[in-house]
């Protein structure tokens, strides 16, 4: 699975860390997160989120 | 202390003379630290409490309360918090009502003791006997341990920063007034903007819930909510105004020439120009310009190598800002040489189309001033092609 950085701050989201203090199980996909999940560091939205080469 | 509604008060600190926040942002007009008092016919509730350089002030307003039971914070930054150590002391058995983040951040900020605080859960509530309190969680209205209160019975709902603005109202109550609104959009420029998405999303819910009264934590409350809500629902829209904001800098006086050139050719074609010097002018009233810009034109010469600094950290600001800009460019005077726009690049996050940049060795000449007169005309043909607003 793929890891997806924020284009705002720089956070990675890993999915299989995931981000459980907002609801997010590890070994979630990037796909799988929920639509209105922001980033936790600076709440970019997650459409503002690229896949991290 | 005064009288919101049936038993609600409004116990805030007027700040008349600061004059900057988190040393960044001006305050012309000083600010506020509001906070609330609910007298249900069991418990007693303190919404927020006040800034450290009002603790003695904050809680002579307190002076003639023998109990309160809950103190309610929708936010843990310090100026809502700087007091929460002192009231605790005051009324030892109050427990301190928050979201987990903000609990998080009052236990490292101010060390205050965890068995103080009942972490809530989005919609719980709180029976104060014939008042209720329901809390929700909404983060990121500015940090990400945000949550508004509401009184059911009272139809009042408690914002915190959200909806606010760094005013003083004497009389408490918001008079609707352009003035008022200029303030309310300047401090939504500074920092709420970042924020547009969930800003937006927000505005709905509390449209959906119609409360009568609202009350942030700075400057008035609002008893006529309309007022606040359909100009965050213009603030928070999509399509920008027919508007160009030019942050610049000029050492000798060439970029400023070059820039107030720019201006008069696109004044000529009707479009709106607001111009900032990023050394000398107000960052706010920049920020309150950039609300509803759709182009950003970055002018500036260099020095010492590099951009000059006062520009760079112009840019550092608008980028964590993160306006509803769509077109950006830049207009650089250089001596010898270096990369303006390739800098710019570098620190840009925004979403936004890159003009082609000018720059030009000391002052603009002939060609340099046709090169600004056609990106004018692209600006003015481009700001149409998207439907600004006039």
């Amino acid at each position: 699975m793929e890891k997806y950085r924020c284009s705002l701050c720089g956070y990675i989201y890993n999915p299989s860390d995931g981000d459980p203090d907002n609801g997010v199980q590890p070994g979630t996909s990037f796909a799988d997160v929920p639509a209105d999940w922001t980033c936790p560091l600076c709440g970019a939205a997650k459409d503002q989120f690229v896949v991290q080469q | 202390m005064k009288l919101i509604k049936n038993n609600v008060y409004f116990c805030g600190v007027q700040d008349p003379h600061r004059r900057l926040f988190d040393e960044l942002i001006p305050l012309p007009d000083g600010t506020t630290y509001n906070s609330y008092l609910v007298k249900g016919s069991e418990k007693t509730a303190l919404i927020d409490t006040s800034y450290s350089t009002k603790v003695v002030e904050f809680l002579e307003c307190l002076e003639g309360e023998s109990k309160i039971d809950c103190i309610i914070a929708n936010h843990g930054e310090g100026d809502h918090t700087d007091a929460l150590k002192f009231v605790l002391e005051k009324y030892p058995k109050a427990l301190i009502y928050c979201t987990q983040k903000c609990c998080d951040i009052l236990v490292d900020a101010h060390e205050i003791p965890l068995e103080k605080f009942h972490v809530i859960a989005d919609g719980e509530k709180l029976s104060l006997g014939d008042k209720t309190l329901q809390f929700t969680i909404a983060p990121w209205v500015h940090w990400p341990d945000t949550m508004f209160t509401y009184v059911e019975e009272d139809k009042i709902l408690f914002t915190c920063d959200f909806l606010g603005a760094h005013s003083i109202v004497n009389e408490v109550f918001v008079t609707p007034s352009e003035e008022y609104l200029q303030g309310a959009r300047r401090y939504y420029g500074e920092i709420m903007m970042p924020f547009r998405t969930q800003c937006k999303n927000y505005i709905q819910k509390i449209e959906a819930l119609k409360p009568e009264i609202i009350c942030p934590s700075h400057g008035g409350v609002y008893d006529k909510p309309e007022f606040i809500l359909e100009a965050y629902k213009e603030w928070t829209g999509d399509i920008p105004k027919n508007k160009v904001v030019i942050p610049y800098v000029s050492m000798y006086g060439n970029t400023e020439k070059a820039i107030v050139y720019l201006e008069e050719k696109l004044t000529k074609l009707g479009v709106k120009v607001d111009k900032f010097d990023l050394v000398k002018d107000d960052a706010g009233e920049y920020v309150c310009s950039l609300v509803d810009a759709a182009t950003i034109i970055f002018a500036a010469p260099m020095v010492l190598a590099g951009p000059h600094p006062a520009a760079m950290s112009g840019l550092i600001l608008t980028n964590a800002l993160r306006p509803n800009i769509k077109f950006m460019g830049t207009i650089n005077s250089f001596g010898w040489g270096g990369d303006f726009m390739g800098k710019v690049k570098a620190n840009l996050n925004l979403q936004v189309e890159m003009f082609d940049p000018i720059a030009f060795k000391g002052k603009a000449k002939a060609k340099d001033k046709e090169q600004i007169e056609a990106l004018a005309e692209l600006i003015a043909q481009k700001h149409k092609e998207i439907g600004a607003r006039n």
